[in-house]
């Protein structure tokens, strides 16, 4: 009876609505199962965390009516679940709401209404165990200039709940949270719910009769000849995807929806020697921003894996697997970088190719006297060397981290990236080769008076 | 159990609108692979990218749902792609087209629509759009994990030992739990292969021979690596020997970077046969860098080495100069001339007498330094190579190895303790 346990389910307790001033037998309920008129999901991917809104039609009569939600074998959290009408507002009032100690994962509302008739009314509250993630796929060219792009938003329904025909929203940004809603809602020992492949509450409400929204769910529009379009809009710090029409996502399973497409974005190739942060070889980064120049730009690209691919070209145009990337959050505007790993195409060396001690220090000391060395330079040329084996030209960027108190000289232009880290862009010919000598001083002992690098005026 | 990947279309799900087969009973339609590529130019990831021809019915109440699965293979879910690249036309397949949508776009004739993934299966269901029934051309691309390549070499060298012949191997590893029938394998570079890969095989794929390769044969001593010879030779060292080949156009190669790899290393043996010299694992090697191959240690060749004479220069106070000078005594008995390389590693020789040299150590040559001694700075200033050229042995079986005496008069400036 699984099927049964896993949904939320909106009675009317039909016994009390008969004679309200008399007492039912605790567990045998004669209740009646109001469908769902719509249900909206936002999901937050920051917290494991979403809003859930659905809208039901209630038969009320006049006076104090009992309405029972449960939600049996999910992960909604108790504390947040909220009742209102939205037909006559004035006339319906939402009096108490009761959380029974006998019964778990279930409330009652006593609902004063001084209208006899069908309402539509609005359940809201938070659930956990529904999640969405972003990826992207990007394409390139066989010659490597521009990038077919796009992001896919991957909804994960692991809430124990059947949502059909679901309006999605996704919602961007981090928000806090001081208690997660999946210990709200096991607080009691209730277990979580497990994927299962077997037909949920769609399938069981089916068969027993609860036909209004079903029959629109098997009752389907034309199909889609295009991927959901998703709107993507402002609000507040956030971004909120919003997927057009509507979305079936059954219990366990997840979906996955194109919400992003570029077709063409330029981007640029770079290279960076930065040993200190990716290694002892060059590394290879496709780069290119979130923006209208890029095709892109509409909104701030959450954080996802990147799947970069190559075209091969000629007659059978495989794909070849570059790289794989996680990349943070992107605001609109800012870069996109894919760091590709070292190629083997493009090599560089640094060679010490002489040192030269001077300036030496002496301090004196007494009995018997004598002089030591408390200070002194250490001046060495290095020469580093960059060859391009590709057929293109390429830009290369060196960055190189120096200890101490150090006088930097160089013929090439050179900048301080930081206090203590020399930065050099060369471009490259194809099959070139460039060379970049400097002389490095390095102050020691008392001759050492900073902890920075100094950039001689020639080299800047 | 063996591994299947099915591509299948689900016939239930045509008539039945999304999400496919909540249930999973399947009626499907098996198309077969096309063809296959396998991808390996990335040396951590191998791409597998499929083409099958999949029959599509227009999409009039429902979308087509394509189920792909797997079993007893480890597909990375998350890379899986699904590509309509072209439909048949006749007897031919032409690329697939836009068309315009009743609310005025385009989209492409046959496009995916989302793709749905089942719990605790391995499998994903698409939902394709196809304004038209037909057969559609798609690939579907995924990584795949144990489906590896590695690189190997095999170097046979004249028996003058001048040139050699190298060969590259490619060596295709599969343990992924597939078999790929019929499938074009290729590294990024040199050749593609049309291979049969089956499950557990290992295939070794010739990707190049490099043939009249000019080498040169290099023996090199270096005392601060290797220390004494043994107890009764506390002055000599091990001599390493080495194949030197450089990966560049005049030493007919030069076509790509040689990936690092083992190479088993044999040398004619003039009878028309090969002996085996050894083998040794090869570093990637760039275009235009030399690949050093180590051979074993030489016994024809013995060096010596000796500190005749140091002398401490005061600077001022505790700071000195330390004037040594290092003779080598070298003796051949190859019947072949030879070329000595022999490492002085000045940052070790200035420790022994200062305990620090604060770094690369300053120095400069002296005048007793023999003149029949080339220094190469290939591995940096403080670690010159001095070469001296050894004559073979002589042929008259009564005379002598000549030794071959040289100097390195060296001062080392600027030390203190």
């Amino acid at each position: 009876m699984k099927q049964i346990t896993t949904a939320t389910i909106l009675t009317i307790l039909a016994g009390l609505l008969m004679c309200p001033a008399v007492g039912l037998a605790k567990n045998v309920d004669l209740v009646t199962l109001p469908a769902r008129d719509s249900v909206q999901l936002t999901i937050y991917n920051s917290e494991d965390l979403t809003l859930v809104k659905e809208t039901r039609s209630v038969t009320f009569k006049k006076g104090v009516n009992k309405l029972q939600f449960s939600w049996a074998n999910t992960l909604i959290d108790p504390t947040s679940v909220t009742f209102r009408p939205l037909e006559h507002k004035d006339d319906v009032e939402l009096l108490d709401t009761v959380f029974p100690g006998q019964k778990p994962q279930h409330l009652i509302w006593n609902v004063e209404s001084k209208f006899e008739g069908q309402v539509k009314v609005e359940v809201t509250y938070f659930t956990s165990g529904l999640t969405w993630s972003m990826d992207y796929v990007a394409i390139t060219d066989p010659d490597e200039t521009k990038l077919h792009f796009r992001g896919y938003v991957r909804v994960f329904n692991n809430s124990g709940e059947e949502y059909e025909n679901a309006n999605v929203r996704l919602i961007v940004g981090t928000i806090n949270l001081v208690e997660k809603i999946a210990e709200l809602a096991q607080r009691r020992g209730i277990p979580v719910p497990q994927p299962s492949a077997a037909p949920g509450l769609y399938e069981m409400l089916r068969k027993s009769g609860a036909k209004d929204g079903i029959q629109r769910a098997e009752a389907p529009p034309e199909p889609a000849a295009k991927a959901p379009v998703i709107v993507k809009e402002g609000l507040s710090e956030y971004f909120l995807f919003s997927v057009s029409g509507e979305e079936t996502i059954p219990n366990g399973w997840s979906k996955r929806m194109q919400a992003v497409e570029a077709r063409d974005v330029p981007f640029d190739i770079v290279y960076r020697m930065r040993a200190y942060q990716y290694g002892p070889r060059p590394v290879r980064f496709f780069i290119w921003r979130n923006d209208a120049e890029h095709k892109l730009g509409d909104s701030p690209l959450p954080d996802g894996q990147v799947n970069l691919f190559r075209r091969n070209g000629g007659d059978g145009d495989g794909l070849a697997f570059l790289a794989r990337q996680q990349i943070r959050y992107v605001p609109i505007k800012a870069e996109i970088e894919i760091n590709l790993g070292p190629d083997d195409l493009v090599v560089y060396e640094t060679r010490r190719m002489g040192t030269e001690r001077l300036n030496f220090h002496f301090h004196a000391i007494s009995g018997p006297p004598h002089e030591v060395v408390d200070g002194w330079d250490e001046q060495t040329n290095w020469v580093d060397t960059i060859r391009n084996y590709r057929t293109k030209p390429i830009k290369f960027e060196l960055r190189r981290q120096w200890d101490g108190d150090v006088d930097y000289d160089s013929e090439v232009a050179t900048t301080l990236f930081d206090y203590r880290t020399t930065e050099t862009t060369f471009d490259i010919d194809a099959r070139g080769k460039r060379q970049y000598p400097a002389t490095v001083t390095v102050h020691f002992g008392t001759n050492a008076t900073q902890q920075r690098v100094k950039l001689k005026d020639n080299a800047r | 159990m063996r591994y299947r990947a099915f591509i299948v279309i689900l016939a239930a799900a045509l008539t039945v609108g999304a999400p496919a087969a909540f249930g999973r009973i399947k009626l499907a339609a098996l198309p077969e692979r096309e063809r296959v590529e396998i991808q390996l130019d990335n040396g951590n990831y191998t791409l597998v990218e499929e083409e099958r021809i999949v029959p599509l019915l227009k999409s009039g109440k429902a979308n087509n749902m394509i189920d792909f699965s797997w079993s007893n293979t480890a597909i990375d879910k998350d890379s899986i792609l699904f590509r309509p690249v072209a439909v048949r036309e006749g007897d031919k397949f032409r690329p697939v087209k836009l068309i315009k949508l009743a609310d005025g776009t385009e989209a492409p004739e046959v496009n995916v629509i989302n793709v749905a993934y089942p719990p605790n299966e391995n499998a994903l269901v698409w939902e394709v759009y196809s304004a038209e029934a037909c057969a559609c051309k798609v690939r579907v691309s995924y990584l795949i994990s144990n489906l590896t390549r590695t690189f190997e070499y095999r170097a046979l060298a004249d028996k003058k030992e001048k040139a050699l012949t190298l060969r590259k191997y490619m060596v295709l590893h599969n343990y992924s739990g597939e078999d790929f029938l019929g499938a074009g394998v290729w590294a990024g570079f040199g050749p593609k292969f049309l291979k049969e890969v089956n499950q557990l095989d290992d295939l070794k794929l010739l990707m190049a021979k490099f043939t009249d390769v000019p080498i040169e044969k290099t023996f090199t001593f270096d005392w601060y690596t290797h220390g004494a010879l043994n107890p009764d030779k506390p002055l000599a060292s091990k001599i390493l020997m080495h194949y030197r080949l450089t990966n560049d156009e005049k030493h007919k190669m030069g076509e790509f970077p040689l990936q690092p790899g083992k190479v088993r290393i044999f040398i004619e043996d003039g009878r028309g046969g090969e002996a085996f010299l050894g083998e040794d694992w090869a570093a990637l090697t760039p275009l235009d860098d030399t690949m050093k191959l180590y051979l074993g240690e030489s016994r024809d060749i013995v060096c010596t080495r000796i500190i005749e004479s140091k002398q401490r220069h005061s600077v001022r106070g505790n700071l000195y100069n330390q004037e040594i000078v290092i003779k080598y005594e070298i003796e051949n008995f190859k019947d072949a001339p030879a070329k000595l390389r022999m490492l002085e590693q000045l940052n070790r020789l200035g420790q022994e007498y200062f305990g620090n040299t604060h770094g690369d150590v300053e120095w400069e040559k002296l005048g007793k330094t023999s003149k029949e001694i080339r220094f190469d700075y290939e591995l940096g200033n403080a670690a010159p190579i001095l070469l001296v050229d050894l004559p073979a042995r002589p042929e008259d079986k009564d005379k002598k190895v000549e030794k071959v005496t040289v100097r390195f008069h060296v001062l080392l400036k600027n030390l203190w303790q």
